[in-house]
């Protein structure tokens, strides 16, 4: 029984940190890239599940199927933010990029408040109870789901920003912008395509979570500072480490969850002070000096 | 030149207002009663504060058809209080430069608390209508008057709604029925938690798990495990909306079944709660009286409905309105009684008012405890949704209009 229970606790860990990783990841990507940390992640993801709600609910349309929109909708979101909000700040003090993007996301907080109320939707589908089970183990349809589309997120990202020609421009810019840009590569497309892919991944979460959370205007507050420690504990920038990142937290949580639930958030917000003492670079992050915000 | 005309304009305008509503109070106040009126009418809290207010507001239009207050008209002087700052200053303005000798209100528990206290310290009688934390008439005030049930009353009927209903229809006693207690952490769960276990103590159910969690949380999993290993017959569960979504969801992903599980209102009165979980019959519940209920043991809620819908042309959005409504005349009676509006002679009137339960719009009863203002006969109500979501009234049995069914169908059972 016990060793059972066990198991199961490890399993529900392991897809909590897949919910994890795939918020996480789109903010490592912004950060890595532009040195921005979005503040405003949290309500990117809060907006793209309401899209999942709102196509659901007047058109019928599967949240799973609506990814693909949700992804072009946010990233056309992400891009515009770059250009509009934060390509004005890019030279200004980092402490000015961080009130932009917290301005923004209590003006998008409001926003959606004031025209979609405080109200709690959910969405009903066929498979969102339905699970695996294996003897007593049980594996929730919708988490697996969420979890797989973390895991495929990353390497998917991973790969374009390997072995794609622009995703060569994208990592040569976030090395060195200086030397990027001297032998042509545009900054400023380069920005947006980076705070757009950002973004749609964030999109794709939103999708892939409707089916198991509901929405409301700060829904986002309740991942987003999950995902900032996922995203130092991982390495800021590194998308693998996002999503060992967020596995490593979904599992803390579920296991001190389990065994210390008075002390679970304390257990979490340890490790991410720890980090920052001692590794700030993170598990596989870029080396040191790469964590800080500050421009040149 | 222009800018100086129109505000002349404006200033001779408003002086001949100002003139206009000085006579006319100046012609009236001879026949008006006033009584000072706070309730969160903006902010976060406007939605329930402005439903409360209605309630108070149609009980004082019907008191006027009827005659009024000593055969004067009763007229409330409205302060909007979102927040306990405003509600401090608005009592303090109220009593000292409106002069009013009476307030009530407020909806919100943070608010009442306050306001009361400003009311105490100027000896003039407050009479709250809606807001159930405990703490608000455990302070030994002489002239803060509670009508409706304190919160201790959730936890408290929520174990009698298992001991005296569910386990005698399955045929077990109070004492054979494990009881798992789960609630979040914050004043409201560990309110709710703390008198359930105490009533479960006095009943002899043995309490299996005790198990606090944080309502912001994305994962219940932990907390429905431990549940499941101890075994419980029956849950009781404190918890606002996203929370019991949530457990609710991963009850079922996690096959978690009881026979009996009580809400405590909050996210268990929602339907947006009832609505992501689709089938919740059989989900037991307690919270303030709903319409679904007796309507011999609630005389005078038709009519209230009726009065609701003919005055705001449209059905009452919670209960909300129905405690409020019930306050006011519970504070008419015992104006008309006191003769005056003399603080001593306000609390001699309220504490010696006697009506038993049965008899009210909400079927509360009326009797104040002398020592704390509070309504002794006002008890939170056990409910069970059904496969409608709507709520029917099954606890207590004169006031039931359904009967509980145990053990609630397993998620097995309700299918998808």
């Amino acid at each position: 029984m016990i060793s059972y229970t066990f198991i199961q606790v490890l399993i529900s860990g392991v897809l909590l940190g897949g919910i994890y990783a795939l918020i996480s990841i789109g903010l490592t990507l912004i950060f890595g890239v532009i040195k921005v940390i979005n503040f405003a992640h949290g309500e990117f993801l809060m907006l793209a599940m309401y899209f999942a709600y709102w196509m659901w609910h007047y058109w019928g349309v599967d949240p799973y199927a609506s990814v693909i929109v949700l992804a072009a909708l946010l990233f056309l979101i992400g891009a515009a933010t770059q250009r509009g909000i934060i390509q004005p700040l890019l030279r200004s003090p980092a402490s000015m990029q961080i009130f932009a993007t917290v301005g923004l996301s209590v003006t998008l907080q409001n926003v959606a408040l004031f025209l979609w109320k405080a109200d709690y939707r959910t969405i009903q589908t066929a498979y969102q109870a339905s699970k695996i089970t294996i003897g007593e183990l049980a594996i929730g349809y919708p988490r697996l789901v969420a979890f797989v589309g973390a895991t495929a997120m990353t390497i998917i990202i991973f790969w374009f920003l390997k072995n794609t020609f622009t995703g060569r421009a994208i990592r040569a810019i976030a090395q060195d912008r200086m030397a990027a840009m001297l032998v042509g590569v545009n900054q400023k497309r380069m920005y947006m395509l980076a705070f757009g892919l950002g973004s749609a991944c964030v999109g794709v979460a939103g999708g892939l979570l409707m089916p198991i959370y509901y929405v409301f205007p700060t829904v986002g507050t309740y991942f987003s500072l999950t995902a900032f420690v996922v995203v130092v504990l991982g390495g800021m920038g590194d998308i693998r480490g996002a999503w060992i990142g967020g596995i490593i937290i979904g599992l803390v949580e579920a296991i001190s969850g389990f065994y210390v639930p008075a002390l679970k958030e304390a257990v979490y917000f340890a490790i991410f002070i720890l980090i920052l003492l001692f590794r700030p670079s993170g598990i596989l992050g870029l080396g040191r000096g790469f964590e800080e915000v500050a421009q040149e | 030149m222009r800018i100086r005309l129109m505000s002349c304009l404006a200033i001779c305008a408003m002086v001949v207002s100002l003139g206009f509503v000085g006579a006319d109070s100046l012609a009236e106040a001879a026949e008006t009663v006033k009584i000072g009126a706070i309730y969160p009418l903006s902010g976060n809290l406007a939605r329930l504060g402005e439903e409360s207010y209605r309630g108070a507001e149609l009980a004082r239009i019907e008191r006027n058809a009827q005659g009024g207050v000593w055969g004067k008209q009763v007229e409330y002087v409205v302060a909007d209080a979102p927040d306990t700052n405003a509600a401090r200053s608005e009592a303090e303005r109220l009593i000292t430069r409106s002069n009013m000798k009476l307030l009530l209100g407020t909806y919100s528990s943070s608010l009442a608390y306050v306001a009361t206290e400003v009311a105490e310290r100027n000896r003039v009688p407050f009479f709250e209508f809606g807001a159930i934390s405990d703490p608000i008439t455990e302070r030994g005030f002489k002239y803060t008057f509670r009508t409706c049930a304190p919160a201790s009353g959730f936890g408290t009927i929520a174990v009698r709604v298992i001991a005296e209903l569910a386990a005698p229809k399955m045929g077990m006693t109070p004492k054979d029925i494990k009881l798992a207690i789960v609630y979040e952490d914050s004043l409201y769960g560990t309110t709710c938690a703390k008198y359930a276990k105490a009533e479960a103590e006095r009943v002899g159910m043995p309490v299996v798990a005790n198990e606090p969690y944080s309502a912001k949380t994305n994962d219940l999993s932990p907390v429905i495990l431990k549940l499941k290993a101890a075994n419980p017959d029956a849950v009781i569960h404190t918890a606002y909306i996203a929370d019991a979504i949530l457990f609710s969801r991963q009850a079922k992903e996690l096959d978690f079944d009881v026979k009996a599980y009580v809400g405590q209102g909050g996210g268990h009165s929602m339907l947006d709660w009832a609505k992501a979980i689709g089938d919740v019959s059989g989900f037991l519940n307690v919270d303030f009286p709903q319409f679904k209920i007796n309507k011999a043991y609630t005389p005078g809620l038709d009519e209230f409905i009726k009065l609701y819908e003919d005055t705001y042309k449209e059905p009452p959005h919670s209960g909300h309105s129905l405690v409020n409504y019930f306050g006011a005349k519970v504070m008419f009676d015992a104006m008309e009684k006191a003769g005056s509006l003399d603080a001593d002679k306000i609390r001699e009137a309220a504490i010696s008012l006697d009506v038993p339960e049965g008899q009210t719009c909400t079927g509360w009863g009326v009797k104040f405890d002398p020592k704390t203002g509070q309504n002794v006969r006002a008890l939170p109500y056990g409910l069970m949704w059904t496969k409608d979501q709507e709520q029917v009234t099954i606890y207590p049995p004169e006031a039931a209009v359904a009967e509980i069914i145990v053990p609630m169908p397993t998620w097995r059972e309700r299918g998808q």
